[in-house]
């Protein structure tokens, strides 16, 4: 056995010893055809059959996590984003209106932006996204982009209880810590490092590029990225800014499949999921993203929802047509991804055993769409 | 020579223009026939001006019967008095010829190289033959597994049109053909008319071999795309208000349109894509009246300036504008002989300028800022008087952009979106951070938001 063999193995031998205590929470799937069609209805109804939002919103602080992967200006056959492989700006609404109406006192949705720590207000315009329709949504709408400090003054810490993957500590923008509920909102597609991109591997998007960024500073984080994080946290070049403290096996590998995985298994901890909610009405096949050759647009026509994330990401992953407890190798883990829900199952954050989740709504048979 | 021709031209064109529109309204076509059926094409357009090759008078004849205007196309190596035998109303002169163009009685328009037009004369027609195929240029990403990049680049003209019409008020003519071997599709024409039109010029309307040869059997599927092309060129032609406003952002590029001005994927296109509204000012013309307005100035120019017009910079600054000089020793570099793009070398030495003038920039609102606009260009135009001003857009997607938003700094309260489409319509305008904005709702090929006070 190598070092590096050996590295491997023990950054997952969690998997070996939590995978059978791993909690269940029930999953509601809904069929939507389009983005015509009354979402925030199908939205409300699975929150209705996952026993109702409003005991964990109602005057709470609830940040969403929204997932726009890669820059507004990368689209895919010149379709709006929101079709393909961003979520689209009709389910932001019809979320925000949900959480409003089930009490929620304020709604921040946040992300880190593709190599920009700039206002999100104005990367949502530059997605064809109207902001105003989505802060007319609810009261106490607001926005934030965590690719750097954003708002906040400091950023926030999250330590990780007990063995971490990657690294022993993810420093984040405050948002992730200043809030009582934190909602996964992602879409429903396929991931060339991950195999799948839900609601687990949307919260990699909460990772700053001030520090984990290809242009971060070797000490200090730099406020105005204008890069991905690909050296730091998918190959593993170099370390983070020193304000954050460094991988805990350095070397032990270069590859986005084995460590991007890990490091959205380990966010999964640090920074629980109270909702995960999926925007599959339309999305893109073959990968995240426009930039992944052989990427198609897909219509799979369905919203899913729970309040586990690695439960409602099986589900999904089912719903694609690919078993959530496949290995590396398998569909859709190809090359050198590492199934990311089973290593959060691994750290106790859910179950992947669908025998295990209660599905309601619509039958994962009859929702399946396949990807492949 | 050229007092020659000018004075000759002078004695001549009162009576040409009593039978033929004025130069400065000719809206131009290569026309690939000689037989006058073919004009029935032209009726009812705003198409008004044929450029042929080897004019026969009973063509002309024809021509001058419906009211068109008959340009005789000369290369280098041709005898222009042969033309004229077919009673032509005008000729051009369309290449790199050795020596200036002979005298004619009849109006001349130069189709020059780049590096050979005669900025700020006195023709009423400015032209080149020499122009980019503009569109999206193709992801050099073809690996597997690319990475998301940040921008889209866009081939274009845009530049290279705004530094020559800097020069002077003249028309200016675009007059390059469509790329050879290549059916150029409808919305690929449109876009390249759209695009010289937004920046005050006329592309002459040129048809690939394909819609030569389907035209000429009259398919339906090529009369299809020539009513489009028209139609956009009557939907510019029909607002020549338009035509008649200069740019009108707070941001000026100091440039010397004989140099780098005049080469495609220089600065002014760079800013373009980043849909900052830029305005270029020659540097021959650099006043304080040039300025007027504008918040931050880039100096291309470096210590080619003479000392008054360093003077007006220093002005400029004094009383609170923002200036970029370009590195010590800067030297805007004059186009090679043919060429209209910059090379890799000439690209890489324009980085570190182009590094300061993007942190210039930033994400200011220099005017005006659109948003979900990737796949278009954009151009910010000033009415004289400052009562209205325009945001054309042109899209060179496959695909019509939904959800474009505009915020604009200027004290216009009212807003109409105009389109080749037949929408006009009032837009609702609503106040932002920095001044107002309005939504939009779709964009085909091109889309006009005029601003009024």
């Amino acid at each position: 056995m190598t070092r590096r063999e050996w590295l491997a193995l023990i950054s997952t031998a969690p998997l070996l010893r939590a995978a059978p205590e791993a909690p269940s929470a029930p999953v509601a799937i809904a069929k939507c055809s389009t983005y015509d069609e009354d979402v925030t209805a199908k939205l409300s109804t699975l929150f209705d059959q996952l026993g109702g939002i409003g005991g964990l919103v109602r005057n709470k602080t609830v940040t969403v996590k929204v997932n726009m992967t890669g820059p507004p200006s990368q689209r895919l056959q010149g379709l709006a984003l929101g079709r393909t492989h961003y979520v689209h700006p009709k389910v932001v609404g019809a979320v925000a209106h949900e959480l409003g109406r089930a009490g929620a006192r304020r709604i921040n949705f946040v992300e880190s932006a593709w190599a920009t720590a700039g206002p999100l207000e104005d990367v949502m315009l530059d997605s064809g996204w109207n902001v105003r329709t989505i802060l007319a949504a609810a009261p106490g709408v607001e926005f934030e982009n965590t690719n750097g400090l954003g708002k906040g003054k400091r950023y926030a810490r999250f330590k990780f209880p007990g063995t971490a993957y990657m690294y022993p500590e993810y420093v984040l923008n405050h948002a992730y810590e200043d809030t009582d509920v934190f909602v996964s909102l992602a879409k429903l597609k396929q991931h060339y490092d991950c195999g799948v991109t839900l609601s687990l591997k949307n919260c990699f998007g909460c990772v700053p590029a001030s520090i984990y960024g290809d242009d971060a500073g070797a000490d200090d984080p730099n406020e105005k990225p204008t890069r991905g994080r690909s050296d730091v946290v998918h190959f593993g070049k170099r370390q983070p800014a020193k304000i954050a403290p460094p991988e805990l096996h350095p070397g032990f590998s270069n590859t986005g499949g084995v460590r991007v995985s890990r490091v959205v298994a380990d966010l999964s901890v640090v920074r629980p999921i109270h909702l995960a909610i999926i925007d599959g009405i339309e999305s893109m096949a073959g990968g995240e993203g426009p930039w992944i050759r052989g990427v198609r647009p897909a219509h799979p026509g369905v919203l899913i929802a729970g309040l586990n994330p690695v439960c409602t990401d099986a589900v999904s992953t089912a719903v694609m047509g690919f078993n959530p407890r496949a290995g590396k190798g398998e569909a859709p883990f190809f090359r050198d991804a590492d199934n990311t829900l089973t290593l959060a199952e691994a750290h106790g954050s859910g179950t992947t055993d669908l025998k295990r989740i209660d599905v309601r709504g619509v039958a994962i048979a009859e929702a399946m769409y396949k990807f492949l | 020579m050229r007092m020659l021709r000018a004075a000759v031209l002078a004695g001549f064109l009162p009576l040409v223009c009593a039978a033929i529109p004025k130069p400065a309204d000719w809206v131009p076509v290569r026309w690939p026939w000689m037989d006058a059926a073919s004009l029935d094409l032209l009726q009812g357009t705003a198409v008004n001006c044929v450029l042929v090759r080897h004019p026969e008078p009973a063509f002309t004849q024809a021509a001058t019967a419906r009211g068109i205007v008959t340009l005789a196309v000369i290369t280098p190596g041709e005898d222009a008095n042969l033309a004229l035998a077919a009673k032509v109303d005008g000729v051009v002169f369309e290449g790199d010829f050795p020596a200036e163009p002979p005298a004619l009685p009849v109006p001349v328009v130069e189709l020059a190289p780049r590096y050979k037009m005669k900025l700020g004369g006195s023709a009423p027609i400015v032209g080149t033959y020499q122009g980019v195929w503009p569109g999206i240029a193709a992801n050099e990403g073809a690996s597997a597994h690319a990475g998301p990049t940040s921008s889209v680049w866009i081939d274009t003209n845009t530049g290279f049109l705004r530094a020559v019409r800097a020069f002077g008020a003249s028309s200016v003519w675009l007059a390059n053909q469509p790329p050879e071997k290549t059916a150029v599709s409808t919305a690929r024409y449109q876009q390249v008319i759209a695009e010289a039109a937004i920046s005050g010029a006329r592309w002459v309307i040129a048809f690939d071999a394909d819609l030569t040869a389907r035209l000429a059997r009259r398919e339906e599927g090529a009369l299809g795309t020539w009513r489009k092309i028209t139609a956009l060129a009557a939907y510019f032609e029909s607002h020549p208000e338009w035509r008649a406003m200069r740019e009108n952002g707070q941001l000026a590029v100091v440039q010397d349109p004989e140099k780098g001005g005049l080469l495609s994927g220089g600065i002014l296109d760079m800013i373009a894509v980043k849909h900052t509204p830029v305005r270029p000012v020659a540097g021959d013309r650099l006043s304080p009246q040039a300025l007027e307005g504008a918040t931050m100035a880039v100096n291309i120019e470096g210590d080619d300036l003479t000392a008054p017009q360093r003077q007006v910079l220093r002005d400029f600054t004094r009383s609170g504008g923002m200036l970029l000089n370009g590195p010590p020793g800067w030297k805007d570099p004059a186009p090679p002989t043919g060429k209209i793009t910059l090379d890799n070398a000439e690209l890489q030495r324009l980085s570190d300028m182009w590094k300061d003038v993007n942190n210039l920039i930033g994400r200011r609102n220099m005017g005006v800022r659109l948003f979900n606009v990737s796949s278009m260009l954009s151009n910010y135009l000033g009415a004289p008087d400052g009562k209205s001003a325009v945001v054309h857009l042109v899209n060179y997607a496959d695909y019509p952009v939904e959800s474009v938003t505009l915020h604009y700094l200027a004290d216009f309260p009212h807003a109409t979106l105009i389109t080749p489409e037949g929408i006009n319509k009032a837009l609702e305008v609503y106040k932002t951070d920095e001044g107002w904005g309005v939504d939009i709702d779709r964009v085909v090929v091109c889309a006009t938001i005029r601003l009024e006070k």
